[in-house]
């Protein structure tokens, strides 16, 4: 990766890739922290780390799409079951896994060109209400349609083997989505460093602006569109050979939402903001499921207990930690460093 | 023929809903230029009060009436939060109303349960021009149309509704000539949040209600404000409508399956075709 100067605003140089260089250390050690985890949970414990992960690779695409490009999705889970259905599909078929969990990115990447096309043309609430509209529209065609097991689900999905090993058990999943997280961390962070994420960012400021210093918007959102689907689309993947079963109802509207709780929570438009705020809602969620489902508890409680979390931390968060949780901190802990 | 005139006054039915929740959209964006998310919310809590006080025994007529009231507190409480505090972006405040959306299913399957609700609303069958249909889908015609009537008198005859209006056309303008924009904007979302119930009241006797109905409710919803750019209710109306007898066209000589799909690619191309045409827009959320 490149430092490249920034004229007139980074003038202190050596400072940011101080910076840098610390952030890069953090980042390798949570790596290594998150690959020495998983032989050391129990196995309850083991199948929520693994949605954890899963999770925070769409909310990495998630916070590049709102952080970057200034778009709002809230159809996100169609490009999670999409790239989940096409690996279900395959496998069942008698493609090999690893080649089901190859093109279930790329499939989902192509869905979200041919959809983005057109619908990137619209902003803000437009944006909003037409993915969610994708999304609604997918769901109820995967209900009708018999080939995907319609509203029943699609059944059978083979268990994913990599060189003729079968994963069987949740640690090999564990290895597998922290391998996932990891590739999307790598691409959104070289991305927003590269020259086209610079034209984002600019972007997302003023549009206009960004045209007209030669940024080509259009295609750029574009592609971030694709590569932030592309994410979801391998996360789903992961889902499929993981769980073994696939239904409409794996996917609704909610879990649309809870990626944009994710992302915002932990800040948009930076690389450990989704990693935090999966962490942190995932997490939180699954305390007061544990709370929830005590003895003599309500058998609602555990839903009412997730929606008010999702909400509340939401509402909360966007009204006095306008900018999420990893630049709020990252600014307190700044100014206690530096006196 | 008779089909068709049962599908047509079926469709206005479930239409007039939509334009309701549509214009309750509409109410609240003219002034505060926030799409409000939780606009499905409202409709969902009034229809299981008005189930809860009918269950209770309270005659017809009260019990609904109660649930739209609880349809406008639920919205300006919404608005409280949404708007409340100064300086907030119509950006922020429709992720909040998401935010509320959610915590508006904690209440309903708190108090509720998760299980679909209904309640009788007219019985009987009428017969209009040889078709027969449930006719409660005229008590909905029946009571939207004098609501869309009285509010636009309201809005245009009003010194009210032309303090709101005045918001909607030029915010500064009307601070200017003395209006508080914010009281008007927490009356917009009591408004539309009365819209909303009084939607959710309505439709709820020939559609059951469950608490994550408000998706359908409000993406409906939105397909009907937005014909009109999400600033003129009559334009809702017509969509609304417009909406509601595609789908159940659909519906009826498509076999029941595609009806909703029909509605959101409708939306979808009418969002499309105004972006086309009026070019990129500067955000406004």
């Amino acid at each position: 990766m490149t430092e490249r100067t920034h004229p007139g605003t980074v003038p202190d140089r050596p400072a940011r890739r101080r910076a840098g260089r610390g952030r890069r250390w953090a980042l390798a050690g949570l790596a290594l922290g998150t690959l020495a985890l998983p032989p050391l949970l129990p196995e309850r414990h083991l199948a929520t780390f693994v949605l954890l992960l899963l999770a925070a690779t769409v909310t990495v695409g998630v916070s590049l799409l709102m952080g970057y490009a200034g778009q709002v999705s809230l159809g996100q889970a169609s490009f999670y079951a999409i790239g989940a259905y096409t690996a279900g599909l395959l496998a069942v078929h008698g493609v090999p896994p690893l080649v089901g969990l190859a093109l279930a990115p790329l499939i989902a990447a192509a869905a979200a060109v041919l959809l983005g096309a057109p619908l990137l043309r619209l902003r803000g609430h437009h944006l909003a209400f037409a993915t969610l509209a994708v999304q609604l529209i997918l769901l109820s065609l995967l209900a009708q349609a018999d080939w995907a097991g319609g509203a029943i689900g699609l059944q059978g999905i083979p268990r994913l083997s990599l060189f003729g090993v079968e994963l069987r058990e949740d640690l090999g999943y564990a290895y597998a989505a922290w391998f996932v997280l990891a590739v999307a961390v790598l691409i959104a962070r070289n991305v927003i460093e590269s020259r086209a994420g610079r034209g984002l960012r600019a972007a997302a400021a003023s549009e206009t602006a960004a045209a007209a210093s030669g940024v080509a918007v259009g295609r750029y959102r574009l592609a971030v569109f694709a590569l932030s689907a592309a994410f979801a689309g391998l996360a789903g993947g992961v889902y499929a050979f993981y769980l073994g079963y696939l239904a409409p109802g794996s996917f609704p509207v909610l879990l649309s939402i809870e990626y944009v709780v994710m992302a915002v929570v932990g800040g948009l438009g930076t690389i450990a903001g989704p990693l935090v705020g999966a962490t942190v809602i995932i997490l939180l969620v699954q305390v007061l499921n544990t709370l929830g489902t005590q003895p003599g508890m309500p058998d609602y409680a555990p839903s009412v207990l997730s929606y008010a979390v999702y909400a509340l931390v939401l509402v909360i968060c966007v009204l006095f930690l306008p900018r999420g949780l990893v630049p709020a901190l990252r600014s307190r802990v700044g100014r206690v460093v530096r006196p | 023929m008779s089909d068709l005139i049962g599908y047509l006054l079926t469709g206005l039915g479930i239409g007039a809903g939509f334009a309701l929740v549509g214009s309750g959209l509409v109410a609240i964006y003219r002034v505060t230029r926030v799409v409000n998310f939780a606009q499905g919310a409202f409709a969902v809590l009034a229809a299981m009060l008005t189930s809860s006080l009918l269950g209770a025994g309270l005659p017809h007529g009260v019990a609904e009436v109660g649930g739209v009231v609880l349809g406008a507190l639920a919205g300006l409480i919404v608005g409280v939060i949404a708007i409340g505090r100064p300086g907030t972006s119509p950006g922020t405040s429709l992720i909040v109303t998401l935010g509320l959306g959610v915590l508006a299913y904690a209440v309903e399957v708190l108090i509720w349960g998760d299980q679909p609700r209904s309640f009788p609303g007219v019985s009987g069958v009428a017969e209009v021009g040889g078709a027969r249909l449930p006719a409660h889908y005229l008590l909905i015609l029946a009571v939207t149309a004098p609501v869309f009537l009285v509010m636009a008198w309201f809005f245009a005859r009003t010194d009210l509704g032309r303090a709101l209006s005045a918001c909607a056309s030029n915010r500064y303008a009307a601070q200017v000539v003395g209006i508080d924009v914010r009281r008007m904007g927490l009356l917009a979302f009591a408004i539309g949040g009365a819209l909303g119930g009084l939607a959710g009241v309505l439709t709820t006797p020939v559609q059951q209600v469950t608490f994550d109905s408000d998706v359908t409710l409000i993406v409906n919803g939105f397909a009907a404000a937005v014909l009109g750019g999400l600033t003129r209710p009559m334009v809702a109306l017509a969509g609304g409508l417009l909406l509601g007898v595609a789908q159940t066209l659909a519906a009826g000589y498509g076999g029941g399956a595609y009806q909703m799909e029909v509605a959101l690619v409708l939306m979808l191309t009418v969002m499309i075709i105004q972006a086309a045409r009026t070019g990129p827009v500067p955000e406004t959320a």
